[in-house]
Formats: C-alpha cells, structure tokens, sequence
C-alpha cells in the first residue's frame, strides 16, 4: 500500500466534494433541517380543537353527566353541543362541523351504571386518539365533581371503520401514495438529467418538438410505468392470495390484504395523479441538477418534508398549526386524505373531500407540467 | 466583422444563412460579437478557430437554439429562432446527442418522427449514408465512438435538410471514417445542401468551399483557402491563422 497514492486519491475526493456546493449544503444543512422538523413536530404537536356534540340517551341521570361532562369539556377549551341523536351526532363528524361525538347512555353489561360512546371520523386515527383522550380527561374530571357517581365506563366508536381496525388500513394509503411517488420522481428525474446532460435534449431542441411536447412525451412514457407500477402496488396492498399448506411448506399469503371500502379504480386514480405531478417534478429538478447524484440530493428537500407533514407518519391534525399552511401546499397530503377517503369511509365521486383532493392533484400535475414546459430550455440557452 | 468576399447583386435574396450584426454574451464575455455575413446555397463553409473562439454559440444563434443579444440571423429567408423553420435544418451536435439504450434503427427513426418524417424507407437510406445499413438493430450502447459519431449525423439527416450545421463532425473519429465523411458532404453539397462545418483541424479547412476564421467571437476573415493564405502571405493555413488573429508566428 502506498500512502502516497492513498494521500492522492483522498485529496481527490476532498476537493472534490468542496467544489460541490450542493452536496455539501446538503450533506450538513439537510440532516439539519429535517431532525430540527421533526422535533419540532414531536415537541410542538398540539391536541387538535375538540368540537363536541353530545346526545343523552340515559335520561336524568345521563343528563347530569352530561351537564358536568359538558362543563368539564368548556373548562378544557372545548366547544359542546347538545344533538338528538346518535344518527346526528354521526353526520356532524362526517361534516367535519364536529369533530368527536359523546353519547351517553345505559350499560347494556351491567344494566344500570352509565355508558359513554366516543365517537371519531375513523380517518386520522392517531390523531383522533387525542380527541378520545380529552374526552376521557374530561370524563374523570366530571365524575370527581359528582362524587359518588359511579364512575361510568368510556368506549370508543368511529363512524368509519372501527377503532380496533387493522393499523395497516389506515397506513397502507400513505405508504401506497408515498412509494409511487418516490419511486416516480427518481425515475423522471435521473432519466430527463440524462437527457440534459447526455445532448440529446439539446439536439431535440434543435428539432420542431416544442416543450409542451416534450413534457406530454415524457408524461405519457413515464405515466406508462407509473400507472403500471401503482397496479402492482395496489394489487399488491389490497390483495390477499391465500396459498394453503403444501407438504412442509407452511400456509402463507400473498399481499398486505388491506380492506377496501371505496372503490380501487377510485384509489387508483388518485395515485396516477400523484405519479403524473411526480414526473412532472422530476422534470423540473433536473433542471437545478447537474449530476445523478445532486437528483438524489433533492430528496431531502423535496420528499421528506411531504413524508413529514402528509400524515404518513405524524397525523396532520396534531402537526403544529405554523406548519399547517405547508401541509397545505404538499400535493402527497392530498394524495393520502384522498386514499384514506376511499380506503376507510369508501368515499365516491360524490364526497366533497375526495372531489378537493383529485381536483388539488390535478392542478398540481398541471402546474408542475407547465414549470417544467418553461424550464426545459434553461441551460439550452 | 467578416471581409466578405465581393458577392453579385441579388446574392442576399437567394443566401441560405444570413447573419447581421449577430452577437451574444454571457455577462462580460462576448461570445460572439457583432458577427455579419451571407452564405451561399449548396456550399460548404468552414468554421475554424481555436476552442472556445465562439464556434458552438455562432451555430446555436444560427439554429436558434438561444436568442441573441444583438443582431440576427436568418436561415433560408426566415428570421430565426423559428421553430418551425427548424424541420429545413439539421444540426449535428458536438456531444453524440443520440439514445444509448435504444437501437440504431430506433434512434434514427425518433428523429425522423420528431421532423415529421415516417416510414422506414428514409431512415434506412439515412444509415445507407453513414455505413451503418447493417447495424439498424445493435444498441447503440455497444457501439464505437466512430460508429456513434456516423449516427448522430444520420439522425442529422434523417429529414433531408436544405441547410446542415456540423459541430466538430469528426472528432474523435479516425483518418478513413473522415474521408469518408468529407465525402458525404461533398455529395450533399453538390445536391445543393448548405453546410457549415466548425472544426479546429486546419487540414479539413481545404476540403470547404469557403472558410471562416473565428476568433474571440468575431469573423477576422473569410474566404477560400487560397485567398486566405494569399490574404495572410503564407502557404500554411496554420501560420495564416495566427498571422490574422495577430499572434506572433509559431516556427517550426
């Protein structure tokens, strides 16, 4: 071994990487950025405003601990309602003009002491356990200013899915939406820098192809393998293929088997729309990329602040409200809510949530595809 | 500014490129600066000068690939960038500018597509052109640098151009090939295609009709070899070069 060439070639890659602003930027403002956003998601996170209605089903006596339930819940900062019924305390949760349902009534298993049934969306259900957890706060706060009351017992009802449901079913929406466009986005991304880098986006150019053109190509040939792979992935989550016992084999099955209540064709679309603003995105970068490298470089910067703030991980109503407008702005959260719609509620053309979400994904794609249209000619210039 | 060569009357109507006071800069550095001249059809210019004399960026503003800062340029009687006046020219790149992953055939029948070309009769008799008829089907990952550089200047081709810019066409590729290739202009001249070739080799500028010497984005001089050497008082196009640009003449 000779220190002299080790000396070399080290010298090499230091002066090498120093010249490479973007990477270095990356290599330590990146980590930065993104263990700084996450604590402040973890630290800051806040119990979403609890917007209550309650409906007594346990006559006086349910009356009292609604009345206490109720004043113990104001105290907590909560806003409480009283609803007739349980039907309507349902639809104002699937309004979203409530957002938890308190519904007191009688034990069906003792008989006499009080039962309190929570109810929450379904939709978010680690945010929503905060909603539970309030709640219940507000429940052992009651029955310590009505001493003597037996303590009533505290259930927990969604009015999509159930609170006990499968975790993967509220999970597998955001890994589905998320891989698709991860994957999608290095694909379009290394795949066009080619072109730049490779002059044959200059030679293109230099042809009557207009840019509009080029992007719908790039879009249709990528879409293609997009569309393809969220088939795959679809099939893959909600399948279940069961293969029985065979000899020493083990019975086994194949695919997440996630239940479905909406309509695949309808979670499918969603995620195509997502895939089209990715190659779009790809298309866009590579534009600020010089290297293959640099493409991975945005990753940081661009997926994992979506994968922070798109209730993959952390759901978005607990986020910090300064964070909010962001969550707004990230075309991926669109893409779970409008998964999870489908996914969890069953949700058809007809909710008005899942209309926004295709509408924001459709809007995104197009957006992205026209940046992308004026940006091609760049460093053709 | 050029030293045209004395031209009839009539000769700016019927000139296939066209440049008047044509320059372009990136920031302080001029690039091409303040470039004027006509060029006849069914010729063969030689752009030569040294690298980064402005040899890339004049093409580019001919082709109308970038926008120029002053001046303009006109090829076949359109003012350009014309986007569509660019299915009358052909242009091949310094860099290859051809799809690795896909076949030869593939490549050269993208091109014809995207200049509106259809049909496998023009793509076949684009790499008749070039030799490589028997290679239609070979990826182009496999190939050698000779045989790529003969692509991409079938995928130059492919649409039949009246006027063809050539951008170091034979670079890297070795002594039989280039004879070869002067060969095909010279043949596609003769059919009356307008080609402007840059080059840096000085033993290709006798094969131009008509050379143009580039230096720090301007045109120091033009016209044929013998004018040139008679213009500059030596027989060597080299020492002509240097003698023009004001360097002081290199011995030998």
């Amino acid at each position: 071994m000779s220190r002299r060439r080790v000396l070399a070639l080290f010298r090499r890659v230091v002066s090498e990487i120093r010249r490479d602003r973007p990477s270095l930027a990356l290599l330590f403002i990146a980590p930065i950025v993104i263990t700084g956003l996450v604590t402040f998601i973890l630290r800051e996170s806040q119990a979403p405003q609890v917007t209550a209605v309650v409906v007594n089903l346990a006559g006086p006596r349910g009356a009292l601990v609604g009345s206490a339930l109720g004043g113990a819940l104001d105290q907590g900062g909560a806003t409480v309602s009283d609803v007739a019924d349980e039907a309507a305390a349902r639809g104002a949760i699937a309004d979203a003009t409530a957002s938890v349902g308190i519904v007191i009534g009688i034990d069906a298993a003792s008989g006499s002491s009080l039962a309190i049934t929570v109810i929450t969306n379904g939709l978010d259900p680690s945010g929503e356990a905060s909603q539970v957890a309030a709640v219940q706060r507000a429940v052992l706060a009651a029955a310590s200013s009505a001493s003597g009351a037996a303590l009533p017992v505290v259930r927990h009802a969604t009015v999509y899915g159930t609170p006990t449901d499968d975790p993967i079913t509220t999970f597998a929406p955001a890994i589905v939406g998320f891989f698709a466009y991860f994957f999608v986005y290095i694909l379009t991304g290394v795949s066009f820098l080619r072109e730049r880098t490779g002059g044959t986006l200059e030679r293109l150019m230099a042809t009557p192809v207009t840019r509009g053109e080029v992007v719908l190509g790039y879009t249709l040939g990528f879409g293609l393998f997009a569309t393809i792979q969220v088939a795959v992935l679809m099939l893959w989550a909600l399948g279940s293929l069961h293969v029985p016992a065979l000899g020493p084999l083990p019975p086994f099955s194949i695919g997440l088997g996630v239940a479905v209540n909406g309509s695949p064709v309808l979670a499918f679309l969603v995620v195509v729309l997502l895939a089209v603003g990715a190659v779009s995105l790809g298309i866009f970068l590579s534009t600020f990329a010089r290297t293959e490298l640099q493409i991975i470089q945005f990753i940081p910067i661009v997926l994992a602040p979506q994968f922070l703030l798109s209730g993959v991980l952390f759901p978005v109503s607990t986020l910090p409200s300064i964070l909010r407008p962001l969550v707004a702005i990230m075309p991926l959260n669109y893409a779970v809510d409008g998964l999870r719609q489908v996914f969890i509620r069953g949700a058809d053309l007809g909710v008005a949530a899942l209309q926004l979400d295709l509408a924001v994904l459709a809007i995104v794609a197009v957006f992205f595809a026209t940046i992308a249209a004026l940006t091609i000619r760049r460093d053709v210039v | 500014m050029s030293q045209a060569a004395p031209r009839v009357a009539g000769a700016e109507a019927t000139a296939a490129i066209r440049a008047l006071g044509l320059a372009k800069s990136f920031g302080s550095l001029r690039a091409v600066d303040d470039v004027t001249f006509d060029l006849a059809p069914g010729r063969i210019y030689g752009l030569l000068g040294p690298n980064g004399s402005g040899k890339t960026t004049l093409i580019r503003l001919l082709t109308g690939l970038t926008h120029p800062s002053a001046g303009w340029a006109e090829v076949l009687g359109t003012r350009m960038p014309s986007r569509p006046n660019l299915s009358r020219i052909g242009y091949m790149t310094q860099a290859d500018g051809v799809y690795t992953a896909l076949t030869v055939g593939e490549n050269v029948r993208f091109f014809g597509a995207v200049y509106g070309v259809d049909g496998d009769e023009p793509a076949a008799d684009a790499l008749r052109v070039v030799d490589l008829a028997d290679r239609g089907g070979s990826i182009v990952g496999t190939l050698s640098g000779g045989q790529r550089r003969r692509l991409s200047l079938a995928c130059a081709l492919i649409h039949r151009p009246p006027v063809l810019f050539l951008d170091e066409p034979t670079v890297g590729v070795d002594p039989l090939l280039r004879i070869q290739f002067w060969s095909h202009f010279r043949a596609l001249a003769d059919a009356g295609t307008t080609i402007v070739v840059s080059s840096h080799v000085m033993d290709e500028a006798d094969r131009c009709d008509e050379l143009l010497f580039v230096r720090s984005g301007k045109v120091i001089a033009r016209g044929t070899g013998g004018e040139i050497r008679a213009q500059a008082a030596t027989a060597d196009l080299e020492q002509a070069f240097l003698r023009l640009g004001g360097d002081v003449e290199v011995t030998r």
